[in-house]
């Protein structure tokens, strides 16, 4: 898994222009911190932002998240958790 | 004074809520309801913050029983609840299980998980049409929440109302899911009072994203009911959400498309309806959005007209309520929308002024001037505000901080922009054409960028 200087893998930097494209953010992609949290604090993303990237990550990646996963809120907690979790579950 | 029965006409076998651990019965409702009732401190008003529907079900019909009212917070927010708690000196705050609030005394809602042998025959309480049960706030002029009080007599008659419209019967074997929350006024309407006064079954959790829609309703063993907002039914047509056949969509807090109405028809093969109304009010109306543009008042509901406002009378009301909506009256009484008045705008289900936002973003210290516009032509699930601000050595994260502590998270704009100044005119006004040529510039300098 290739890093560059930003320190995000591919999928990462991916994921990263696609919940700023999505979510009509006023950032850089490559200044999202993998490890911080996207919800609340942090990049500030509430429950609409939640299925407005739900849809793009099943239309993109084919992964349908489900807030009854146990695992959902540590899938969400962080641009690199969410990167994972598309990788492992990825059908596109 | 007439009273009517707490729940409706369940056996004590029925299952009055699913999805929380083992199926709960109405024997065991009524056991948990009278373990929390007497539970529950002396206080007049409570507000009642449970995620689960069911454990808010038991919360709030345990504070009717020892008449306490329930406030509807419009929003989670830390600000939000303080305001309350604030107005209502004396409130305490029920939650789920090991929910701990810092701003508010809190309880939690302990539900025996194990079914507890029910000492039978329960006795269905009996709760006075005129006992306030409820207060659901909506953004005032000065943007302090505005308290509107719901009888239980309100609360029952707007249940059965929309339950008759949609051809619901008692005890119909029917369970209602909900996407939307229930401390929501249409929330509390469609997915609590209604179930609970025809005696159908609700499903206690809250489903987001269309994978959840689509378990929910597969697991539902009878004919489900899904209550909704468009927001959630784009996702969950865009998503090819599949669904068993033989439900009913009911959505309401913003309109939906009819091309929309046509896509989730085909997709949930259902019929969809929608409700109007508003906090203040209730629901209003309905219609199946298909059908054409009119909305057909409840039963027992009448719009009128009252100079050049219209007004909302029913006997439940205490007086007549102003529609926040302009529309026009047909001769039958039914009407047809057309829009929120000028200054209020509605994100997400969400209705708010942009006066009250821009009022808010001026008290911010450092900001000079500033102003939130609802852009148009925006794609996406749903439209988010955008705000100019003036505010020299503020940085623009500095003020949306700041911002995050005094508006609901909705409403955060997206993006804040930060210029040199607004283009006022001689007078001081914003014209709304200078607005959108604000808008548009920025859209043509940001285009491309990601």
């Amino acid at each position: 898994m290739g890093q560059d200087q930003s320190g995000l893998s591919s999928i990462e930097q991916e994921l990263a222009e696609l919940i700023v494209r999505t979510l009509k953010l006023k950032i850089h992609p490559m200044s999202i911190e993998p490890e911080a949290p996207l919800f609340g604090e942090g990049l500030g993303l509430d429950s609409i932002d939640a299925l407005e990237l739900s849809l793009a990550i099943s239309q993109t990646y084919g992964y349908q998240l489900k807030s009854s996963d146990p695992e959902i809120k540590a899938i969400f907690s962080s641009l690199r958790a969410l990167a994972k979790a598309i990788e492992k579950n990825r059908t596109k | 004074m007439r009273a009517t029965s707490l729940i409706g006409p369940y056996q004590p076998d029925d299952i009055i809520a699913r999805g929380q651990g083992t199926p709960r019965t109405v024997a065991q409702f009524l056991s948990d309801v009278s373990s929390l009732a007497d539970l529950l401190p002396d206080c007049p008003t409570v507000l009642n913050l449970a995620a689960s529907r069911y454990e808010f079900l038991v919360g709030f019909a345990a504070a009717i029983m020892r008449r306490q009212i329930t406030l509807l917070p419009y929003s989670r927010a830390p600000y939000a609840l303080r305001r309350i708690a604030d107005d209502f000196p004396g409130s305490y705050a029920l939650t789920d299980r090991d929910e701990q609030r810092e701003e508010i005394e809190s309880i939690s809602v302990q539900i025996q998980q194990a079914p507890s042998p029910v000492s039978l025959p329960a006795v269905v309480p009996r709760i006075p049409l005129d006992q306030v049960v409820a207060v659901a706030f909506t953004s005032g002029t000065t943007g302090n929440p505005v308290p509107n009080r719901k009888t239980w007599g309100a609360l029952t008659a707007v249940a059965r109302a929309t339950g008759s419209r949609l051809g619901i019967k008692e005890r119909d074997r029917v369970t209602v899911a909900a996407t939307v929350p229930h401390q929501h006024m249409f929330g509390l309407e469609a997915s609590v009072m209604l179930p609970i006064t025809y005696g159908l079954s609700m499903y206690a959790g809250r489903p987001l994203f269309p994978a959840d829609v689509r378990s929910v309703l597969m697991d539902v063993p009878d004919r489900w009911l899904l209550v909704t907002t468009p927001l959630h039914l784009r996702a969950c047509v865009a998503d090819g959400v599949a669904v068993p056949t033989g439900g009913l969509v009911l959505s309401a807090t913003a309109p939906l498309t009819v091309e929309l109405a046509r896509q989730a028809e085909r997709q949930f093969r259902s019929e969809v309806h929608e409700i109007f109304g508003f906090a203040e009010a209730g629901s209003v109306a309905e219609r199946r959005t298909i059908a054409g543009d009119e909305w057909k008042p409840l039963d027992g509901v009448r719009v009128d007209q009252e100079g050049t406002a219209y007004v909302v009378k029913a006997p439940y009301l205490p007086g007549p309520v102003p529609v926040p909506d302009h529309l026009s009256l047909l001769p039958n009484g039914d009407f047809v929308v057309h829009g929120r008045k000028a200054d209020q705008v509605n994100v997400a289900g969400y209705r708010a002024s942009l006066g009250d936002l821009s009022a808010k973003l001026l008290q911010i210290e450092g900001v000079h001037d500033g102003v939130f516009v609802l852009p148009d032509g925006e794609t996406g699930l749903v439209t988010r505000l955008m705000a100019f601000v003036v505010a020299p050595g503020k940085s623009g994260e500095e003020i949306l901080r700041d911002l995050r502590a005094h508006i609901d998270p909705v409403f955060l704009p997206r993006p804040l922009v930060c210029v040199p100044k607004l283009p006022r005119n001689e007078t001081g006004k914003l014209p709304r054409e200078a607005v959108e040529d604000m808008i548009r510039r920025w859209r043509e300098q940001h285009d491309g960028e990601v």
